[in-house]
């Protein structure tokens, strides 16, 4: 998943947060896009059929489908030309891994798994990062019991194509989603940052989230409910953006 | 020598290396500071898990962010990295904000701001994997210097 993964967890059992770790580790050699041995990748070669696959191969592969349909195809697998489910799986991990948090007794943790985070317990204060200026933040939440994911384009350059269009994604700088599990937040903060201009319209009909869309020319679009998280935020600096 | 060692991070965080942090409750230094400074959290000492003969093990510095602090310890054997440890992390305690409750229409539109707050973690902010990588790389340094 090449990234690493915070998990913050106070009180739990250290045997549980092993349990976190293993799994996730297990996630990544199953699908991987970058490991020749995953399921992932031998599906991609056509060594294995996706019949055959793991059930956990299969249930991610069937979600991104129903994704790439709700987000008329801006959530694509198959963006980049080969399968890649990482824009789910990490989410879809996390979202395992809370629960086996909470099967262990924690009911207060956050998983942060670079940058999009699973929370639970709370209440959380949570930062969503200026878009442009790393040591700014561009609205402060306070959330309990959520997940919130920030796609933007600022931490791998392009690093979001734009299936529909082809090419790089363009017209946003940053999207982000809260919701309740990791896995659809991210998914959709992905395919909202693919449609720029036109994503947050779209976020205002996603049931069950909220969402803060910066576009281009410093353009700030929220939710009707986003504004129900936020916390206030020092103006430190006063600069524009 | 630079770009080498980043290709080599690249690598690592590829193959899907996962740091583990210590859940010890964070420590405050000022408790005032807008975006502060914590102390740093020294973890336990790594499991007794020795290191075959001929492995360097090197650290990162301390790297510190407004919203972090970490550092990492490489391990190396024959020019491989064999063994990554995060060696520190703070974070914030929390406090409780009252909400801000508001009707507002379908979508609000708003400029972009700029400021800060007191929070316990950043969505979209890759302070962490930047950090990491950072101290990775200059453990990765100090492995194969020592």
């Amino acid at each position: 998943m090449g990234m690493p993964v915070l998990v913050h967890a106070p009180g739990a059992p250290a045997a549980a947060v092993d349990a976190v770790f293993a799994w996730l580790h297990e996630v990544d050699a199953r699908f991987s896009p970058f490991r020749p041995p995953s399921e992932v990748c031998r599906i991609d070669r056509g060594e294995l059929s996706p019949a055959d696959a793991h059930p956990d191969v299969r249930a991610v592969l069937a979600r991104c489908e129903r994704l790439r349909a709700e987000t008329g195809g801006y959530f694509d697998a198959r963006a980049g030309g080969r399968l890649d489910p990482c824009g789910l799986v990490k989410g879809w991990a996390v979202d395992r891994a809370g629960a086996l948090l909470a099967a262990a007794g924690a009911r207060r943790f956050v998983i942060d798994a670079g940058g999009d985070l699973l929370l639970r317990g709370g209440p959380w204060r949570v930062g969503v990062r200026h878009p442009r200026r790393a040591d700014r933040l561009a609205a402060a939440l306070e959330l309990r019991d959520a997940a919130v994911a920030t796609s933007g384009a600022y931490e791998r350059g392009d690093h979001v194509l734009d299936p529909v269009g082809g090419g790089p994604a363009r017209g946003a700088l940053s999207v982000t989603v809260i919701g309740r599990e990791l896995g659809a937040a991210d998914a959709y903060a992905t395919a909202a940052f693919a449609m720029g201009a036109r994503g947050p319209a779209w976020t205002a009909r996603l049931p069950g989230c909220e969402a803060m869309t910066v576009l281009d020319g410093d353009r700030v679009l929220c939710t009707a409910g986003f504004a129900r998280h936020r916390l206030p935020l020092r103006s430190s600096d006063c600069a524009p953006g | 020598m630079r770009r080498a060692l980043a290709a080599l991070v690249v690598t690592v965080v590829v193959v899907g290396l996962l740091v583990r942090y210590e859940t010890r409750p964070p420590a405050r230094r000022n408790p005032e500071s807008a975006l502060r400074t914590p102390a740093p959290i020294r973890s336990p000492a790594p499991k007794a898990r020795p290191h075959p003969p001929g492995s360097v093990t090197g650290r990162g510095p301390l790297v510190t962010t407004p919203f972090s602090s970490i550092q990492v310890q490489a391990t190396v054997l024959h020019g491989k990295l064999i063994d990554v440890k995060t060696l520190s992390l703070t974070g914030d305690d929390t406090h409780t904000r009252a909400l801000n409750a508001r009707a507002e229409p379908i979508l609000r539109e708003e400029a972009l701001r700029a400021g800060s707050a007191d929070i316990d973690v950043v969505t979209g902010a890759t302070y962490t994997s930047e950090s990491w990588r950072d101290s990775l790389a200059a453990a990765i340094e100090a492995a194969r210097v020592d």
